[in-house]
């Protein structure tokens, strides 16, 4: 047993592939530890999981790992046309580069376990010769909203299973070295009088989305799990000032609601946040 | 050591004498209980043998280093700061900054002695993964610039140490473990005996976090309690054998008290008597406050710090600080 030299370890990043939110997060999704996005539905959450995926793929000077990504997905089906449609957007220098995402739908917590389980394999021998350095999770919530009773006894087996699956989840990003992303839900937050008896996770004493109050699910005992949380909403407002398309053969004026991204807590950021758009191409 | 210069009574050094101990040496081998049953001199004098006196370990205690966390009000409570030859565990909800007093610690353990530091290594066990090598090259920087600066300010002339702070340098004196398992955690820990045998100067060990690997499921909580135990008793011993700081980070949960759930530290009642002094740091509004749970030494207190850019600092005055959205 020996430590490990600090100076030889470099935290490889993956570019999300937009400057401004590489920017954010210090370069892009950390390797080797777990990143989680939370928010509403319909705010992008899995479209920023299959745009990664593609980024994966990039080769290291452009901010990419080269390399393949695994996404297992709870919620069906698969958004296989819209990969598709992304795809032609970032050039790979894979000739399909879909052959490059390995997709993997789970139903249950136990489901996902049995997985991780098998993951060090995938890992060591992938399939496709190149190796999975991306691995991500769509989404953990769903696999716990419906099989779980709110007695103590099921909570604690909640709680149980996910500290399992994030113990797991970490050994693989510490042994072979992918990043992890996976995403969650938000649950309104009661607003009561007391707001000094809420309790506060990361830098935000609040998180808004859509004019509402929000928080993530899945509790306290899952925010210990995870490294990074990062939390995606939706404002009111529309953009303040047309947004530069830089495409000639796109619409005028871009016409959806402004979105927002900000780092609720992670180890090597600060607090801060960036809004951004989605557009049919890409972020 | 003679047994007429002990400091024991008279009579008592007379009926030694009598039966025929002249030398602390020669009743060094004697049982409490032999010498008892003998010329009735009491078990009371062989703690002269084994045990020391309360004015040494006063003494001892004065003399204890401290380890600074940058943050002056956090020092303030907790007495000078971080102390050697204890356990100190903190404890605080996701965010709250564990991982970076963990990070500071294990960088200003290393500021040199000629600047008011313990000038010694760090042990860090990473069992979360939360260790970013390059917000710890951004902490030792700034710690090494705000040494610096505080030296100028006091003269002093010490070009050949100042020429060793660098950030590189900092890094390779905190000696890292990733422990990915419950049995991982146990077996580095048993591990460090020999570590330290063979590493001199560790000054500090810092577990990030304690709880992560044995929040799993444990059907037997005993075993559990067990397990954590033995834990806690190696690294107290470590701490007392080799003079350094063991700092366990800890998670939080929640419990029903009182009819309300409150925000209590993780791993239950037992452990809560396994270290010496608790911290629990929380947020209080927009500001980040750390509150000495329990210590043989300190009164409960509470402070406020932040974490900026470059670490662990005072949090800034209420007119200073920035409006948040």
């Amino acid at each position: 047993m020996r430590p490990q030299r600090l100076l030889d370890i470099a935290t490889e990043k993956c570019t999300l592939g937009c400057p401004i939110l590489d920017d954010l997060l210090g370069g892009g999704v950390p390797c080797g530890s777990v990143t989680e996005f939370a928010g509403e539905s319909g705010v992008g959450k899995t479209q920023l999981c299959l745009q990664l995926a593609l980024c994966a793929m990039l080769p290291p000077s452009r901010g990419g790992l080269s390399a393949a990504s695994l996404y297992i997905h709870s919620e069906f089906p698969f958004p296989l046309p819209r990969l598709r449609h992304l795809s032609f957007h970032f050039p790979s220098p894979f000739p399909s580069p879909l052959d490059h995402v390995l997709v993997r739908g789970v139903h249950t917590a136990d489901e996902l376990l049995a997985i991780l389980d098998r993951l060090g394999d995938l890992l060591s021998r992938p399939p496709s010769g190149v190796p999975v350095k991306l691995i991500v999770i769509d989404s953990i919530a769903a696999l716990f909203r419906s099989d779980f009773d709110n007695n103590s006894v099921d909570l604690k087996r909640r709680s149980s299973l996910f500290f399992m699956i994030a113990g797991k989840l970490k050994e693989h990003a510490a042994r072979f070295g992918p990043a992890v992303v996976v995403t969650n839900q938000a649950v309104d937050v009661v607003a009561t009088e007391d707001q000094s008896s809420r309790l506060r996770v990361g830098n935000y004493a609040s998180l808004r989305t859509s004019g509402r109050d929000v928080c993530p699910a899945l509790g306290l005992s899952w925010a210990n799990c995870v490294n990074t949380r990062l939390f995606l909403s939706r404002s009111e407002q529309r953009p303040p000032k047309a947004v530069d398309l830089g495409d000639s053969t796109s619409e005028g004026t871009y016409t959806g609601k402004v979105r927002r991204i900000q780092v609720v807590f992670a180890p090597h950021l600060p607090e801060s946040s960036c809004e951004y758009v989605i557009l049919r191409r890409a972020y | 050591m003679e047994i007429s210069n002990l400091p024991i009574s008279p009579s008592h050094r007379g009926k030694l004498l009598s039966a025929g101990y002249s030398t602390l040496a020669s009743l060094s081998s004697i049982s409490p209980k032999q010498l008892a049953e003998g010329p009735s001199t009491g078990a009371s004098l062989l703690s002269h043998t084994a045990a020391r006196t309360a004015w040494d370990m006063l003494t001892d205690e004065q003399t204890t280093r401290h380890i600074t966390t940058f943050s002056g009000e956090l020092d303030a409570i907790l007495g000078g700061g971080i102390h050697c030859n204890e356990i100190t565990e903190v404890g605080g909800a996701p965010g709250i900054g564990k991982t970076q007093l963990g990070i500071q610690l294990a960088v200003n353990v290393q500021i040199p002695v000629e600047y008011g530091g313990v000038g010694g290594k760090a042990i860090y066990i990473d069992t979360e993964g939360s260790f970013m090598v390059e917000r710890a090259h951004q902490i030792a920087e700034a710690c090494i610039r705000n040494t610096l600066d505080r030296s100028i300010l006091h003269r002093k002339d010490l070009h050949g140490i100042e020429a060793k702070m660098q950030p590189n340098n900092f890094l390779s004196n905190i000696l890292y473990f990733r422990v990915c398992s419950c049995t991982e955690q146990i077996a580095v820990i048993n591990y460090l005996d020999k570590f330290l045998e063979e590493h001199e100067n560790v000054k500090i060990v810092v577990v990030d976090s304690i709880t992560f690997h044995f929040r799993q499921d444990f059907e037997d909580f005993a075993h559990r309690t067990r397990l954590l135990s033995g834990i806690s008793l190696k690294l107290m011993r470590l701490a007392k054998r080799f003079g350094l700081a063991v700092v366990l980070l800890n998670q939080v949960t929640t419990k029903f008290i009182d009819g309300s759930f409150q925000l209590t530290l993780a791993l239950g009642d037992s452990w809560s008597h396994a270290c010496t002094n608790r911290v629990v740091l929380y947020w209080n509004g927009n500001e980040r406050r750390a509150h000495v749970d329990k210590s043989p030494s300190l009164p409960p207190a509470s402070a406020a710090f932040c974490v900026a850019s470059e670490g662990i600092r005072d949090a800034l005055p209420h007119y200073k600080r920035p409006r948040m959205a």
